[in-house]
């Protein structure tokens, strides 16, 4: 976990090199479900990923675990991208290095900005069909991949035609342990290819922070001044100023409405 | 000279932290307390090239640089330090002088069982009547046709009560006094070999320590490891390898105890402050992390040394007896900083404090690597 | 068309409803901030039979509502209801759209922002509009650890994502009027690439402590094991979870697996409802990740009051019952 406020105001990307990094849980899941799926249809495996020169470590480790190769995206000027831009620029790496895939996993989200969308808009990007938060899948006759997945309260059964996109909960596919041999031989003969921005034909001014539309104005603590409401009183009356104020924020977390019944 | 991890190392460090706080971190503490041998980790821990880190691909083992086992045992201990213990043992001296010293025909009779975890190892030399005198040692293997037959009695045994196969340093040729001793390696199951009970021990409770008694124990003469007579030769080349594994097992006691402290520091208020923000508690944080990484450092020279096949003897020994020595003050005083909670069996602290002890004791005293360091540098002189 | 006003749209989600009025809050916080920025409240509604929707989104604070029924668009579809997200923005030109981080929101809204070329920031838990006129979307960054200020500075329309419970909703009005602007089912709308085989509405499945969102944790404040128990009927009604502190554990008041604290679990709730609990340091580490504490004490400066987000000084015994009366005259099943 990060110590320090990692925030540079000058330029206005995130320091990620102070970070301990490590691969994404949800990411890891989707490796797992990867070689699961290379186990019993039999596949070549290839990770991604988009960061600074030491996200090699991540690869490395998917290569350890299964991987066949991974593909390093490294460029400053990749740097500081959201994930409108994000999307672009790994949908052109995918492009570049692996264009007839027949299927792409993702984790559901990331565990720095959990926003999720990078999946849904690879998928734009690349022009195929996705589908996210699924927790099972399985490849059926004829390319098609069954999915199931809980959205909503709703437990849904999907199915779409490859290529696609999938993004996997952490709910299922367990993560396997690395053997040390893996991590060994990850290192001695882990085929690992380095991309930047040129080697892709990528428009400066198109990607990275220059490109994304969204911009950071300020990152801080949320505990600094934290300032409690002090309820006194009957408590009954308590209760009703309670829910007042917060029956929707007791009963977002709770999946109920609480609000008073008109005919009550 | 690079003082920054490297990637790999980096990768095997957070490698094995997952595994060790995710299948040992919940029951390190009552395995500790009930001096149970975790069967089910270890089942998950053979597929996972724990058990032959030191020995050669061909033989199903992972073979990986002295650095990255360092790493491995120290995250192991840092978790629990009795399977730590375990672990490095096995590698260090029940398997590796098989690779270092082994017939071919011996490697392939002992060696793939042992890299998959198969087998667990065990190494024999301390007796009732000789611990640091390796010398004293009683046990007897007098030849008898194509066989030796063993007799005499091992104590404190690492790995004793589950060991698949040990290896045993005993006199051979009474006579000679410099080439007195041999090395066997026996089987469990073997007639005439047999366990005995569980030592009821201050820390490392989770590693079953036992004595082993040897009546009339028939081995072939195949089984002999090495020459008659290379005993001691055979023995301190294994000593000077499992200290690496040893001072990596103090090591790791100390980081975990550190890790509690810091922890603690930062949570618990007293005066309405963090107890981390005293000059007191900054000033013992600040003196358990720098003896900690000079006990690292220590280590990873004579890793380096060992892997550049460099003599590392007196490098090992210097390493074994700060790291331990370390681990020892740093687990006091991770017990001071969480005071009453850091006395109650009901946290891991006293654990660590428990355990720390053995490490000034075990494979060579602090004493013995005093003199190995005092040989070396007096040896120069002349 | 010539559109003077800008608009905030809000995208009617009302699957679930009831449960799920992530879209009155939206409306909510769209009506607060629309004079800003002198702009006009509009919900987009999508599907089949939705009139009483329409009607619940003017109640609550909707000028507008863009509609496009038709039996084809009964069941939620990404694909399509992109599709035509899309195509409205396209030729209606919002200023903002806002859309509930609902599982489907989620998907539905990256997609959307990707075809119109524009930002999104997903669960903000703060919408605010800046003196330039801006929608300042705040965020959690870095796990929950940080929270990150961000604007869309010039791509249109300015889009979010905020989960449910975020905002509060305001008092419905049915008195309120809106104009519906009822537009047919476009033409050339791709086909589905992913079939819906199966769908059916599950049961709240069987939750761990650690995953709870809404945990009602115990001390020895409670008084006695009777007492205690009155807590696992109030986490009932709140769909949550038990927990409890060590000493309350010992006391045999509750079993060892409801301990929570450094020595047993740690849980990361939205709502934490703290009963009778002082705060030793070994509890609050294992609590300090929940989203919002409420706390009952008689003590006001016991350290769980401190770290809580709603301090309530009483009997927690008493307050317990209070509550759950409450909430019984309140919750339709």
């Amino acid at each position: 976990m990060v110590s320090e406020l990692p925030w540079d105001a000058r330029t206005g990307t995130l320091k990620r090199e102070m970070a301990g990094g490590m691969m994404n849980p949800a990411c890891k899941h989707a490796m797992e479900a990867a070689l699961q799926l290379k186990h019993i249809h039999g596949a070549h495996i290839t990770a991604l990923t988009m960061g600074p020169p030491m996200a090699e470590e991540v690869l490395r480790e998917a290569v350890a675990m299964g991987a066949d190769r991974g593909i390093l995206l490294t460029d400053k000027r990749l740097a500081g991208a959201d994930t409108l831009i994000t999307s672009y620029t790994l949908a052109r790496a995918i492009e570049a290095v692996c264009p007839h895939f027949d299927l792409v996993l993702c984790g559901c989200s990331a565990a720095d900005s959990e926003t999720a969308q990078v999946g849904p808009q690879l998928a734009e990007e690349l022009g195929v069909p996705g589908v996210a938060y699924v927790e099972q899948l399985s490849i059926q006759q004829g390319a098609v991949v069954r999915m199931q997945r809980v959205a909503d309260d709703f437990l849904e059964t999907l199915e779409m035609k490859l290529p696609g996109l999938v993004t996997l909960t952490t709910s299922k596919y367990a993560p396997r342990y690395v053997p040390l041999s893996g991590v060994q031989d990850a290192f001695e003969s882990g085929e690992i290819l380095t991309l930047d921005a040129d080697g892709l034909g990528l428009d400066p001014n198109v990607v990275g922070l220059k490109g994304s539309p969204t911009q950071i104005l300020d990152v801080f603590s949320p505990t600094t001044g934290k300032k409690n409401i002090v309820l006194k009183g009957a408590p009954k009356k308590i209760v009703e100023q309670l829910l007042e104020k917060f029956d929707d924020r007791i009963g977002g977390a709770a999946g109920k409405d609480l609000k008073v019944d008109e005919q009550g | 000279m690079n003082f920054n991890p490297c990637m790999k190392h980096k990768l095997v460090r957070k490698t094995v932290r997952r595994f060790a706080e995710a299948e040992l971190g919940p029951i390190a503490h009552d395995i500790d307390r009930d001096a149970r041998f975790p069967w089910e980790v270890i089942e998950k821990m053979r597929p996972l090239n724990f058990f032959g880190l030191q020995v050669p691909k061909e033989y199903g083992g992972a073979d990986v640089d002295s650095i990255s086992y360092a790493i491995t045992i120290e995250e192991l201990s840092r978790v629990c330090a009795g399977i730590g213990l375990c672990v490095t043992v096995h590698n260090s001296v029940g398997a590796y002088p098989i690779v270092k010293f082994g017939t071919g025909e011996q490697k392939e009779r002992f060696l793939p069982s042992l890299a998959c975890g198969e087998r667990i190892g065990a190494f024999c030399l301390t007796e009732a009547n000789a611990g640091s005198d390796a010398g004293g040692v009683e046990t007897s293997a007098v030849r008898d046709g194509v066989d030796y037959v063993i007799n005499g009695t091992k104590i404190f045994v690492t790995n004793g009560g589950v060991c698949g196969s040990a290896i045993i340093f005993a006199i051979t040729d009474p006579e000679n006094t410099r080439n007195a001793a041999s090395v066997f390696i026996v089987e469990k199951g073997t007639p005439g070999f047999t366990v005995g009970e569980i030592e009821d021990l201050c820390g490392m409770r989770a590693n079953p320590v036992s004595s082993l008694f040897f009546e009339d124990c028939r081995v072939p003469a195949s089984n002999l490891l090495g020459r008659a007579g290379d005993g001691l030769r055979v023995g301190l080349a294994a000593l000077d390898t499992g200290r690496i594994g040893i001072a990596a097992q103090a090591l790791g006691i100390a980081q975990g105890a550190y890790d509690a402290a810091l922890k603690y520091a930062k949570e618990r208020h007293q005066f309405r402050k963090p107890i981390a923000s005293f000059q007191t508690i900054q000033n013992y944080l600040a003196d358990m992390a720098t003896e900690i990484d000079a006990a690292r450092l220590l280590l990873y020279r004579a890793c380096a040394f060992k892997d550049a096949g460099q003599p590392f003897g007196s490098e090992a020994a210097m390493a074994k007896l700060y790291c331990s020595s370390v681990a020892n003050r740093v687990t006091s005083l991770a017990v001071q900083v969480l005071g009453g909670y850091g006395y109650s069996r009901e946290y891991d602290v006293e654990r660590y404090f428990r355990d720390a002890k053995v490490t000034e004791i075990y494979e060579g005293t602090s004493e013995v690597q005093r003199m190995v360091i005092a040989r070396n540098l007096l040896a120069q002189l002349t | 068309m010539s559109e003077i006003k800008s608009s905030i749209w809000v995208f009617g989600d009302y699957r679930n409803y009831f449960q799920n009025r992530v879209t009155l809050q939206l409306l909510a916080r769209a009506v607060d901030m629309a004079p800003s920025i002198d702009a006009e409240v509009c919900a987009v509604v999508f599907g089949h039979e939705v009139d009483e929707w329409i009607g619940e989104y003017i109640a609550h604070g909707a000028r507008k509502v863009y509609v496009i029924e038709d039996p084809a668009l009964k069941q939620y579809s990404v694909e399509i209801y992109t599709a035509l997200m899309e195509r409205l923005a396209l030729e209606y030109r919002p200023d903002i759209i806002l859309v509930g981080a609902t599982s489907f929101g989620r998907e539905f809204a990256p997609r959307v922002a990707k075809r119109l070329g524009t930002g999104l920031t997903a669960d903000c838990v703060g919408l605010d509009i800046n003196e330039s006129g801006l929608l300042v979307q705040t965020a959690p960054s870095f796990g929950g650890n940080l929270l990150a200020k961000i604007v869309t500075p010039t791509s249109r329309p300015q889009m979010a994502t905020v989960r449910p419970g975020t905002f509060q909703e305001i008092p419905h009005n049915y008195e309120a009027t809106g104009e519906v602007i009822r537009l047919p089912l476009p033409a050339g709308l791709p086909e589905d690439r992913v079939r819906l085989i199966h769908s059916e509405r599950v049961e709240q499945r069987d939750q761990k402590l650690e995953d709870a969102a809404v945990v009602v944790c115990g001390g020895r404040g409670m008084g006695s094991k009777q007492k205690f128990k009155k807590l696992h009927e109030l986490a009932r009604l709140l769909d949550g979870e038990v927990g409890a502190t060590r000493p309350v554990v010992y006391s045999d008041w509750i079993g060892t697996d409801a301990l929570v604290g450094q020595a047993g679990r740690h849980i990361r709730p939205q709502v934490l409802f703290s009963f009778g609990i002082s705060g030793a340091i070994q509890h609050t580490a294992a609590v300090n990740d929940s989203n919002f504490i409420i706390a009952v004490n008689k003590n006001l400066n016991a350290t769980m009051m401190k770290m809580s987000d709603v301090a309530i000084v009483a009997d927690a015994n008493q307050f317990c019952l209070a509550l759950i009366k409450e909430l019984k005259k309140r919750i339709r099943d």
